[in-house]
């Protein structure tokens, strides 16, 4: 797969700083909402707010009555207009093996509403006040009907069921391995540990809340306006699920996104509400989030409950390992939603150890909550926490160190490539290197004096390690791109993944840079328009590795028609054409032509190529994450105060923007460990539903991270050696924070708490510890 | 969510808004720096028919020593009173204050008569205003009268001021020689709501606590007055066995309940360990420092 010029490996690797930024840092971006009013009639959504009722009847006269209001939808009258429900891939089992059941994700709720916040009624009117006051005059009668919020409550017979499909709310199923030769291993064992564990349902919070726009041309084109990391699957969607017309009468138009995590792919109700609205009307309708509609409308992450076991032998070795888990999939299926824990996860629950023998079960649950979608990482944290959270309460139990124990379960660098037991195989990797360098970068040795000089100032102190792993790619191998040198002297990249603050143009323009032997501000990298180029998007952190490969193709395709062009314009062999910086060149002479006069003599003034790259799997990115964490005894309150990491990532294009990409990975991390957790009440009303009661850190919070990036392994699946990096830090930080705060409650007998770890959970563990010693 | 539909009117003086509040007959509410009243109605929690702005009434502002007294204009905002030498010296308690209130562009905007007449149980500057007895300056157009703060905050957001009356100063007694303070907070983050917060000014004879004044906030629906900590300390050196006797009597002091955050259980210990730690703090007078 050597298809590189040589200078893209090499020419790469510098920290160069982002071109996006002066733009974006001065008020120049593009965001959704920037747009201007152009005379756009305004979308607003009426939510349900109960979180189970049957919806006996709606009065829309009011509102439809009211001034500037120009239309008001409700669910039936979508179901007469033959709209679609958004679609998830029906793939799955029940544990019964009947096929998995869900219920209908309609863009407005129909008959029955199954958590607070779904859309019920859209009124579209000539501002937004307009609508909103439209939207409180909609008289809605609700039967309300009993919920339930939590999977384990709702696996129990009697619960209150979410689709009459599933009456044990149970969506679909997965096991992986063998329960019975696990559980003889785990019989005969000398060592036994198990943990009940949970990765708490988390909000996401993006800075830009959703929002979208759409319109119609004169020859009944639709432009959907919207921000999606995925935008050919919203049009695909929008137009073959929802609205049943043709792709290509749709385009979507993406511009800068203030962040997206995972929740801005597929299509929202909301989205397709616009759009539905706009060619019924005829008219330009626009809908704007605001944070409410995301806490209460948006996907939520996480929401997995585990109970996990090792079997290990007297030394340490682990010789059995099992996982039975719910995954919470909220009331309906949002796109991936059911595939996060039922494959996303179980890829990677083995983490970076040797563990052949495995058995793990998963059910996927619904509950009379919001969906469940990718969040950061999506699937990869829990099960990462799982079997680093089982490998320090063993090193514990047993009382080995932490990184002998992890030393004695890594894959070695000779079994490499290893296939886990769930079939996945790990290209490359040096495990127990990056741990060794991260402990040696963190001043393990140091760590006693410093807890001592903690202790002195009454605090406790306590250290965390994790190795972590993620899988990468989404499944999604292959991505094309279009690369065209135009006369004006200008490279133009059109590719379909989609930035959304990583910094994508930088990176690209970079390796085009490096490629063509060309200046970065002579380059132009252009996204989110499904006319130009269509991709799977950006997620499962593939943008650089997939989406980089294929632009890696493109300038190699391009240099070649360049010199097929060059060889009939100078009347030469193809094979004495020689490429540098730009110009072509017949070996040995000065006769040259340049890659712009050849794009002058072209067609529309363009040389240009259509490339496909492809990966030969997904990447693995890993590595070691430390922290050192001081706790107030009297409050509970806990500070990171050291936070080392040795991220492999194979080869770094821009250290820097993967370096950001780190820290924030481990912000959000620590947010799920310290801070974050969607709380619903027992009638299914969302109590954190705005960030007053929904707590995510702030910079004030953030230790200073110390990111080193060991390029020792690079990823040997695509020719740019690169791994995906998006997600690493959100599934390194969560159990390197537990395990620090853990280890600082170690000497009072506290073994196991749960995330978030909040000032008041912590300080009633010491409480009660003490309390038990006394 | 956002605001519903409110009328607006920018007042010139006290009396035009006075009088524009008599004139309204549905629900009128002054607006000064809007940073809680504007956030509640965003959430719908206050949907009054008339916003009347006093923030442009000139009468409203300034920062002045009269007497023994600091006399605060109601208008006066929160980053101003972070940053005034008069406050620092005279009124430290309320300097200590000041860099809890919630965030930079709060303080920007926000003003210390709005935070004292919405009367968040939870605000920093009601604490102080009681710890202090400042005296509460409430004008109705025609008079002005004078409200000590001890008698002000009756209940949650509800003060002794009279419907269309306008807080339009507060009076804060100027800190004398062998007085000390301290104000410490605990929140989930720097800038929330405190969980629990307190406000100590103390007067010292030589090492002695003649006067002693503690209040708590965030653990009830007022600031709350430790009456029975005061008490234990009152005549005291605040060695050890004083502050613990303290923190037994808060005890009877403070009720707080549960909400989502933390329970009454942890707020109580909370309580007592800031009482403990701010004791702790407050920096006894030299007997030389005393004499000067």
């Amino acid at each position: 797969m050597n298809i590189l010029p040589g200078n893209m490996r090499f020419g790469t690797g510098q920290p160069v700083k982002r071109l996006e930024d002066q733009r974006l840092l001065t008020g120049l971006g593009h965001y959704l909402d920037d747009k201007p009013a152009d005379g756009a009639l305004w979308l607003v959504v009426l939510r349900s707010p109960h979180a189970h009722a049957r919806i006996v009847a709606i009065d829309t006269q009011a509102a439809r009555e009211m001034p500037g209001v120009t239309a008001v939808f409700t669910g039936a009258d979508l179901v007469a207009d033959d709209v679609g429900t958004l679609p998830t891939l029906p793939i799955f089992k029940r544990p019964d093996g009947s096929p998995m059941a869900l219920p209908a994700r309609r863009l407005l709720a129909h008959e029955v509403v199954r958590f607070v916040g779904e859309a019920v009624a859209a009124v579209v009117a000539t501002s937004l006040d307009a609508a909103r006051a439209a939207a409180e005059a909609i008289a809605v009668d609700y039967e309300v009907l009993p919920a339930v919020t939590d999977p384990s409550a709702a696996i129990q017979p009697g619960a209150p069921v979410v689709c009459s499909d599933a009456p044990d709310n149970i969506v679909a199923a997965m096991s992986y391995g063998d329960a019975a030769v696990v559980d003889a291993a785990f019989a005969s064992a000398a060592h036994v540990v198990s943990l009940d564990i949970a990765s708490q349902r988390l909000i996401p919070s993006a800075m830009e809340p959703r929002s979208t726009i759409a319109e119609l041309d004169k020859s009944g084109r639709l432009t959907l306006h919207v921000q999606s990391q995925t935008p050919a699957s919203t049009r695909d969607i929008l137009a073959d699920a929802i609205l049943k017309r043709p792709k290509d009468s749709i385009v979507v138009r993406v511009g800068d996104i203030g962040g997206g995590f995972g929740q801005k792919t597929g299509l929202y109700p909301e989205d397709g509400l616009v759009a539905y609205a706009a060619v019924k009307l005829n008219r330009k309708v626009r809908w704007r989030g605001d944070r409410t509609d995301e806490f209460v409308g948006g996907t939520h992450g996480r929401d997995l409950t585990s109970t996990a076991a090792f079997a290990l032998d007297a030394k340490g070795r682990v010789l059995a390992y099992r996982v039975s888990s719910l995954g919470g999939t909220g009331a309906y299926l949002a796109g991936a939603g059911v595939i996060i824990p039922l494959v996303l996860g179980p890829f990677v629950q083995t983490g970076v150890y040797d563990l052949p023998l495995v058995h793990f079960e998963i059910k996927a649950v619904m509950t009379h909550t919001a969906p469940v979608g990718a969040y950061r990482g999506a699937g990869r944290p829990e099960a990462v926490y799982i079997v680093e959270r089982l490998m320090d309460a063993a090193a514990r139990q047993l009382g080995i160190d932490p990184r002998a124990i992890r030393k004695a379960n890594y894959i070695k660098p000779a079994q490499l490539p290893y296939t886990n037991a769930v079939g996945q195989v790990y290209d490359s990797g040096a495990f127990a290197h990056m741990m060794e360098r991260a402990s040696k970068l963190a001043d393990w040795d140091g760590f006693a004096a410093r807890k001592k000089a903690a202790k002195k100032k009454g605090l406790l102190y306590g250290r965390g390690l994790t190795s972590y792993i993620e899988w990468t790619g989404g499944r999604a191998h292959t991505e094309k791109v279009s690369l065209q040198a135009t006369a004006e002297g200008r490279i133009v990249l059109h590719s379909g993944t989609q930035a959304m603050g990583q910094g994508l143009e930088t990176t690209y323009s970079q390796m085009l840079a490096a490629s063509l032997g060309i200046g970065m501000d002579k380059i132009d990298v252009v996204q989110g328009n499904t006319d130009l180029a269509q991709g799977f998007g950006s997620v499962g952190s593939r943008s650089l590795f997939v989406g980089g490969t294929a632009v890696a193709v493109s300038t190699v395709d391009l240099v070649a028609k360049a010199r097929e062009k060059a060889a009939s314009i100078l009347e030469a062999s193809v094979d004495d054409i020689e490429y540098a910086d730009g110009v072509l060149t017949i070996a040995g002479t000065d006769r040259r032509i340049s890659l712009f006069e050849i794009a002058a003599k072209e067609k529309g003034a363009r040389l240009s190529v259509d490339s496909t790259g492809e990966v030969d799997g997904p990447s693995w990115p890993n590595g070691t994450h430390i922290c050192e964490v001081e706790i107030d005894p009297d409050t509970g309150i806990t500070k990171v105060v050291r936070y080392t990491t040795v991220d492999d990532v194979g080869v770094a294009v821009n250290p820097m923007l993967v370096s950001g990409q780190i820290h924030g990975g481990v912000a959000q991390g620590i947010g799920q460990a310290l801070y974050e957790g969607a709380t619903y009440d027992a009638d299914g009303q969302l109590l954190t539903a705005s960030y007053q009661d929904y707590c995510i850190p702030r910079a004030d919070n953030m230790p200073a991270i110390e990111v080193t990036l060991d390029g020792s392994a690079p990823c040997k699946t695509n020719p740019l050696g690169a791994k995906g990096c998006g997600e690493s830090g959100a599934i390194g930080g969560p159990p390197c924070i537990v395990h620090g705060v853990l280890d600082a409650l170690a000497p009072l007998g506290i073994t196991a708490l749960n995330t978030p770890l909040t000032p008041e959970k912590v300080w009633r563990a010491i409480r009660d510890a003490n309390a038990a010693q006394k | 969510m956002k605001a519903g539909d409110v009328a607006y009117f920018r007042a010139q003086s006290v009396s035009d808004a006075v009088a524009a509040f008599r004139s309204c007959e549905g629900d009128a509410r002054y607006l000064a720096g809007g940073q809680s009243l504007l956030a509640a109605m965003n959430l719908r929690l206050l949907t009054p028919d008339l916003l009347i702005d006093i923030a442009h009434i000139d009468a409203l502002r300034g920062i002045e020593r009269r007497g023994g007294e600091i006399r605060i204009g109601a208008l006066t905002r929160h980053a101003e009173i972070l940053s005034s030498p008069i406050i620092a010296s005279h009124v430290p308690l309320l300097a200590a204050a000041a860099p809890w209130v919630a965030h930079p562009a709060i303080r920007n905007k926000g003003t210390i008569g709005g935070s004292i007449a919405f009367a968040d149980p939870a605000s920093e500057f009601p604490a102080v205003a009681l710890a202090l007895n400042a005296r509460i300056e409430l004008d109705n157009g025609d008079s002005v009268r004078f409200v000590e703060a001890q008698d002000f905050f009756l209940d949650l957001y509800e003060t002794a001021a009279e419907p269309g009356e306008i807080l339009s100063a507060v009076w804060f007694p100027v800190a004398t020689p062998d007085q000390r303070c301290t104000f410490d907070e605990l929140a989930r983050r720097r800038g929330d709501y405190a969980i629990v917060g307190v406000a100590i000014v103390a007067d010292f004879s030589g090492e002695i606590v003649d006067r002693i004044r503690i209040v708590f906030f965030s653990v009830g629906s007022t600031p709350v007055r430790a009456l029975r900590a005061e008490a234990a300390l009152t005549g005291t050196a605040l060695v050890d066995t004083d502050i613990e006797l303290a923190q037994q009597a808060l005890a009877g002091d403070l009720s707080p309940s549960d909400d989502v955050q933390v329970s009454a259980a942890t707020r109580m210990h909370l309580a007592s360990v800031l009482l403990r730690r701010q004791l702790g703090k407050l920096p006894v007078p030299t007997p030389k420092a005393v004499r000067a």
